[in-house]
């Protein structure tokens, strides 16, 4: 049932070896993220998926180097994790887009940071510009875009500081379905491409499917890993495979999981719901 | 839920307590260390009176200047204006909103005056009313007009789509449309105007007072800088704040009671 | 309103003039036609309502004399004076406070209420502390405008976006680049915002001082103008007045919505 923990070979890019999150309220400790360990091959997919209050937004900070962990360790390419690192570029679920910076110069963030020359920045930026579908754009401002088009500024912008492995939240949740679907699209073609290493942190199952090489799925609080399961489906995919056999199979076998998961989930919220009644007194 | 709900409450009386206690202890201490640089002659009693005097002069102040006849006097100006500010100011705002034309003409117009220091008018005013109250009131009242025409403009206009729509399916007429739906759905938007409106007047009526000499609390601080009374100025001068900050409190108070609905 | 900023560009590319330039110029041509009126009637006091000529002779006459310009310089470095001053002190307490949520807890809501008080009644202890001179203005127009400028601050730290904080950091930037391309870009709306209120009441703060007391700039030449009953002289100095404010007023908010981030 559950084979994955321990990370085997020294070929993973990073390693999540046995992390704990716990944080401290007035009411006593929260176990966010359970001993989870997992390790990511070089140019794999890998998706991470569970119910609200798994603990996967946590994770996706604790890998990022964003929030501190209570145990274990988070390592790329061999180096401990302790704040953010250099080769782990973030795309985060909210609009995160410069609204005061041109497409050019948001996605040019990166390099400015590290001291690249202007000439050579914007050539970059147009670069990324570019492999995204964003061109003729770069002299706009956020808010001449769509949401889905400042979505892919911030995958510009992250991609431009040339990351070995792309760490997304989310990006794609604030969105409607079909834009949703379509940048997908766009994504797996760019890691495709690039032979990003990726991880993605999602809570749709279709999403997680359609890209993914590996979905590692997550127990609701604490989070902890459930299962991984390998996704063996032809590869270039685009979002047309979401109507396959095989991938209703995939969709139903994860989705058995999960709705374990998040039915513990609402029952846990409805008995929230109800205390504050009672405590009252 | 039950965490959110019922451990701040708990912590409440700390977490918020400890800050407002810091507050009111830097301004003790500041006090106290004023006070101990001019008993030790670091600092000299003819430029601060040691805040131990201004204290003290509080109640011969009070006494002597009858400080509540001025206080009702300012008061009544204060209230004068804002009656008028209330009947000029909406109306103008409604007005505008109607004749849609008239809109686009003034808006930029009162928008800009809003940002002209108008209280310098006030020896214009002095010619034209005389040094009697009339100067001071109307300086209150145009100096707190525009901002309560631009909000009821922008809560008119602001009004929801869905409602002026709702409006629309139960075929009302142009009048009920403004009077059941657009009026009461600009009202809290009008009082923030009205509330600003009053701060104005307030501001500048207790201003005009002081400058031109004549009338109720601003005059107070004048006459007794002129005396060289200096612990009484002091002493006035936190009276007059005291009174302002008292004001402002009221006027929040009754903008949030008349808005509860919302 | 958002209605209103749509429509006039379209009724701006019509051919012959929009309406509203009509209606506009119609108003203006009726208050002067008015006030013409009123001046020849005699229904009021002399001088009261001066005949537009009389005004204009006395625009012309304030405009091409030295001295005016002389006081507008003096008026000038003091605001500005003032509004350096304040505007510093309110921008560290206001990203202090903004920063640290004990500190606003403990101090914010004695800044929130003394703000709005009339600033001209601590006159009588500026001169004392400052003197007569240009002191005394300076001083008021730098508390007058430290108040809009902290308080705009303290809330435009508090409202900037925590994501693009948290990118910042994904991104491994410094301190410093922080500050410069995040935090203060982040805020530059409400920081704007608190320099044009600033703006306006130092330069009211300064002017009303100068009317009390002085024998320069701006306020000294209006109540100047009172003392000598010199109605035209008065007008045009405040329409020159009006003018200049509003015109500087409108320059800070253009400066700060310089590219086309007006919608956010």
């Amino acid at each position: 049932m559950t084979p994955p923990a321990a990370p085997q070979s020294s070929n993973e890019i990073l390693v999540v070896d046995d992390v704990l999150v716990r944080f401290d309220t007035p009411d006593g400790s929260v176990t966010a993220v359970d001993h989870v360990s997992f390790g990511v091959r070089p140019g794999e997919f890998l998706s991470v998926i569970g119910p609200s209050g798994c603990g996967k937004s946590t994770l996706f900070n604790v890998i990022g180097g964003l929030l501190g962990h209570t145990a274990g360790v988070v390592s790329v390419a061999g180096e401990t994790i302790n704040g953010p690192h250099q080769s782990i570029g973030m795309v985060f679920q909210e609009e995160s887009t410069f609204p005061w910076r041109s497409v050019t110069d948001n996605v040019a963030f990166p390099l400015e940071l590290i001291g690249m020359p202007k000439a050579q920045r914007i050539e970059r930026a147009r670069h990324f510009i570019s492999l995204v579908g964003l061109d003729g754009f770069e002299n706009r401002y956020p808010n001449e875009l769509s949401g889905g088009m400042r979505q892919r500024v911030s995958l510009a912008r992250t991609l431009a500081s040339e990351p070995k492995i792309l760490l997304m939240d989310e990006p794609f949740a604030a969105l409607d379905e079909q834009t949703r679907l379509l940048l997908g699209d766009k994504v797996l073609q760019i890691q495709q491409q690039l032979k990003q290493t990726t991880l993605l942190i999602t809570h749709n199952i279709t999403e997680a499917v359609q890209m993914s090489d590996r979905i590692l799925v997550m127990t609701y609080r604490p989070g902890k890993v459930k299962r991984i399961v390998d996704i063996d489906l032809p590869r270039p995919r685009t979002s047309e495979i979401v109507g396959s056999e095989a991938f209703g199979r995939y969709v139903a076998q994860i989705w058995a999981d999960l709705r374990e998961e998040a039915s513990r989930g609402m029952r846990d919220e409805e008995d929230h719901m109800m205390q504050p009644a009672g405590s009252k007194s | 839920m039950s965490m959110t709900a019922t451990t701040p409450a708990r912590r409440f009386s700390l977490a918020n307590v400890l800050p407002a206690l810091t507050g009111i202890g830097t301004l003790v201490a500041f006090f106290l260390i004023v006070e101990l640089l001019i008993q030790t002659n670091m600092l000299s009693r003819f430029i601060v009176p040691p805040p131990s005097e201004i204290i003290a002069s509080f109640p011969r102040v009070i006494v002597e200047e009858h400080v509540l006849q001025r206080f009702v006097q300012t008061l009544g100006e204060c209230l004068t204006a804002g009656v008028m500010l209330i009947i000029v100011g909406v109306s103008g705002g409604v007005l505008m909103q109607r004749f849609r034309l008239l809109q686009q003409a003034c808006e930029t117009w009162v928008a800009a005056l809003a940002s002209a220091p108008l209280v310098l008018c006030y020896p214009l005013f002095l010619v034209i009313f005389g040094r009697n109250a009339w100067t001071i009131i109307m300086m209150g009242f145009v100096a707190g007009l525009p901002p309560v025409i631009l909000k009821t403009l922008e809560g008119i206009s602001g009004t929801r789509k869905v409602l002026v729509n709702v409006g629309r399916s139960f075929n009302l007429t142009s009048s009920q449309q403004f009077w059941k739906i657009l009026f009461p759905a600009a009202l809290p938007t009008i009082f923030v105007g009205i509330r600003l409106g009053l701060i104005f007047a307030l501001i500048n009526i207790v201003g005009v007072e002081f400058l031109i000499n004549f009338g109720g609390l601003g005059q107070l601080i004048n006459e007794l800088a002129e005396r060289y009374d200096l612990a009484g100025t002091y002493a006035a001068i936190c009276f007059v704040v005291l009174v302002s900050v008292m004001f402002f409190m009221a006027v929040e108070k009754a903008e949030k009671w008349l808005t509860r609905a919302e | 309103m958002a209605d209103t900023s749509r429509v006039t560009p379209l009724a701006a590319t019509a051919p012959v003039m929009s309406p509203v330039t009509l209606l506009r110029i119609a108003i203006i041509l009726t208050v002067l036609a008015v006030w013409e009126l009123l001046s020849y009637s005699g229904w009021l006091y002399r001088d009261v309502v001066p005949s537009l000529l009389a005004i204009g002779r006395a625009l012309i006459d304030l405009l091409t004399h030295g001295e005016y310009y002389f006081n507008l310089a003096v008026t000038a470095g003091e605001v500005g004076t003032a509004l350096l001053l304040g505007g510093t002190c309110g921008l560290i307490v206001g990203i202090t406070l903004g920063a640290n949520r004990f500190l606003s807890k403990a101090f914010e809501s004695y800044l929130y209420y003394l703000g709005p008080t009339p600033k001209i009644i601590f006159f009588p202890i500026m001169i004392m502390w400052f003197g007569v001179g240009p002191g005394s203005k300076i001083a008021l127009g730098t508390l007058s405008c430290f108040f809009p400028v902290a308080l705009s601050a303290a809330a435009g730290m508090r409202q900037i976006d925590k994501t693009l904080i948290r990118v910042g950091k994904s991104f491994r930037a410094s301190t410093a680049q922080m500050v410069f391309k995040i935090y203060l870009p982040a805020m530059r709306h409400p920081i704007i915002n608190g320099v044009r209120l600033g703006l306006g009441v130092a330069l009211i703060g300064t002017l009303l001082a100068e009317t009390k007391l002085s024998n320069k700039g701006i306020g000294f030449l209006i109540i100047n103008a009172y003392s000598t009953f010199d109605m035209p002289r008065m007008y045009a100095m405040l329409i020159v007045l009006f003018i200049l404010s509003i015109g500087a007023n409108a320059f800070v908010g253009r400066f700060g919505g310089l590219d086309t981030i007006r919608r956010n």
